[in-house]
């Protein structure tokens, strides 16, 4: 008998520590992505899409400015997955390497700005919790996140460039290095 | 001109594509905004040879309305025209929302809508014909001042020698609007993707820790994930080429390594800066499964998409290792 009751309060206090993290997610977590995603929102619609497109327009020439600085900002401004659109605006050449940096920055930018990519914040959020539960700051590991995120992210472009120089040799293609923007 | 315009979605916005065109009596385009005419009104009218009214000054029978151009931010007008069977085009991002939201579906509905959204559709394409509502009885032509439809600030606006006061109202309500679509759609993605995953991962940490397999996790992972070495595997087995696409959808994968792995660091089994490490070496398949649907959001070309694939994967292998030991340099310092 007594080992039925151990068992029914083992398997109860299974969902008895879910819920108790769930319930401290609640009132920690929820509360504040919550309000960084309205502020975010509000701002991207007060800046508007246009002024981001003429940035992207302008970016094309220059690979710091196409693998670091469009990627952050399209992340930030138009976040996952709308932040890929903005490789219209880049040659056909380097829409993979745009993408390959624009698809980290989704990531490594979500622990300051987790309206970037809310639907996959555990990646950064499961590690984060630990650093919360032994009472260490989290901002700490978020900010050395997007940090060695916007030089790794940038290589990744760039490092991408090469990698579809050899996959054209391998194809026999060659990609269009002009921009052709419709509309 | 009496061609058919086509009206799609500006971004962000909801519904659409519509196709309308003048049919029979339906010839007048109706706007309910602010009391401005707005840029698309033109636009449409110019197209379609519609007669434009304002609906503030007139109000039109509703046998004879083609359209509706409204800017409700979410509260009853986004339905209104919708309930009974009229075209609606709202110039503000308005989703589905307000009491009537059910009414609001995409084949009658568009929103975010600007003078670039609005196209020439040619004459032959189908319309969206008005659909007959039944046993809506007809408003009575009312001439009154205030009509149920317009709240008191919308009415005011209407006037052509706006004070000062109703301008600065009017500002003000727009950028309420602003903050107040950016909340319901804040709430939206903490309701539809934020919590549910919580529940989820809530669920599986109170597994780990009450069951006692924590500690059996805790045996395997420490000596991988705790330390540089093990880390850099995870890494590269996760950017391998022809695994990294199978890793990648919803980033489900790499979530729940991480939420085992902060598991294990919340119990000190791993020392707290290989968290910044595991971050990296979690996710080295990043989107590796995204890549033609990336593309394809880039307008790329079929060319493109086949060289694109197989080099953003070499691309993620040749990262994977590297930006975990780059991350593991960068994590010197980190909560010592």
């Amino acid at each position: 008998m007594d080992y039925i009751v151990k068992f029914a309060e083992g398997f109860i206090n299974l969902f008895q520590t879910g819920a108790d993290t769930f319930i401290d997610w609640m009132t920690s977590i929820v509360p504040l992505v919550l309000m960084l995603l309205i502020a975010m929102n509000t701002i991207i619609q007060l800046i508007g899409e246009e002024r981001i497109n003429v940035i992207a327009q302008k970016s094309a020439k220059n690979p710091f400015l196409r693998y670091l600085v469009l990627p952050f900002l399209g992340s930030f401004m138009l976040a996952n997955p709308m932040v890929h659109s903005l490789g219209r605006f880049l040659p056909e050449r380097y829409k993979p390497s745009y993408f390959a940096s624009a698809a980290q920055f989704a990531h490594t930018s979500n622990g300051i700005f987790p309206h970037i990519n809310p639907a996959e914040l555990f990646i950064y959020l499961g590690i984060a919790q630990g650093i919360q539960e032994l009472g260490l700051p989290m901002t700490d590991l978020a900010v050395r996140y997007l940090l060695v995120g916007l030089v790794m992210n940038f290589i990744g472009g760039w490092v991408t460039d090469f990698t579809t120089s050899y996959i054209e040799k391998q194809q026999n293609v060659k990609l269009s290095k002009e921009v052709k923007v419709e509309g | 001109m009496a061609e058919r315009a086509k009206i799609v979605k500006g971004s962000g916005g909801f519904g659409g594509p519509l196709t309308i065109g003048v049919d029979g009596k339906r010839d007048k385009l109706m706007y309910v905004t602010g009391g401005h005419k707005p840029a698309i009104v033109d636009k449409i009218c110019d197209i379609t040879g519609a007669t434009p009214v304002n609906g503030f000054e007139t109000s039109v029978p509703e046998e004879e309305i083609m359209a509706a151009v409204i800017d409700c931010g979410g509260t009853l007008r986004c339905g209104i025209y919708p309930q009974k069977g009229i075209p609606t085009i709202n110039i503000m991002a308005t989703g589905k929302s307000g009491p009537l939201r059910q009414y609001i579906t995409e084949d009658i509905y568009v929103s975010n809508v600007d003078v670039d959204q609005v196209s020439v559709a040619g004459t032959e394409s189908e319309s969206t014909s008005v659909k007959e509502t039944q046993a809506e009885e007809k408003q009575p032509e009312q001439q009154a001042t205030y009509s149920r439809d317009k709240k008191i600030m919308e009415t005011r606006a209407e006037q052509e020698n706006k004070s000062i006061l109703t301008r600065i109202g009017l500002a003000a309500g727009k950028v309420i609007n602003t903050f107040y679509q950016a909340s319901r759609d804040a709430v939206e993605t903490m309701l539809h993707t934020v919590i549910p995953f919580m529940g989820f991962v809530a669920l599986l940490i109170g597994i780990i820790q009450g069951s006692g397999i924590g500690d059996l996790f805790a045996n395997v992972m420490s000596p991988l994930a705790g330390n540089i070495w093990g880390l850099m595997a995870i890494g590269f087995i996760c950017s391998l080429p022809f695994l990294s696409p199978l890793l990648g959808p919803g980033g489900v994968i790499g979530q729940v390594l991480g939420t085992l792995i902060g598991v294990e660091i919340g119990k000190g089994n791993i020392p707290p800066n290989l968290a910044l490490p595991a971050l990296f070496a979690i996710n080295t398949q990043n989107a590796a499964d995204f890549i033609p649907v990336g593309l394809g959001l880039a307008e790329a070309e079929t060319k493109t998409i086949e060289v694109g694939v197989p080099s953003v994967l070499y691309s993620r292998f040749l990262n994977g290792v590297p930006r975990v030991f780059v991350a593991w340099l960068a994590s010197f310092g980190l909560y010592k």
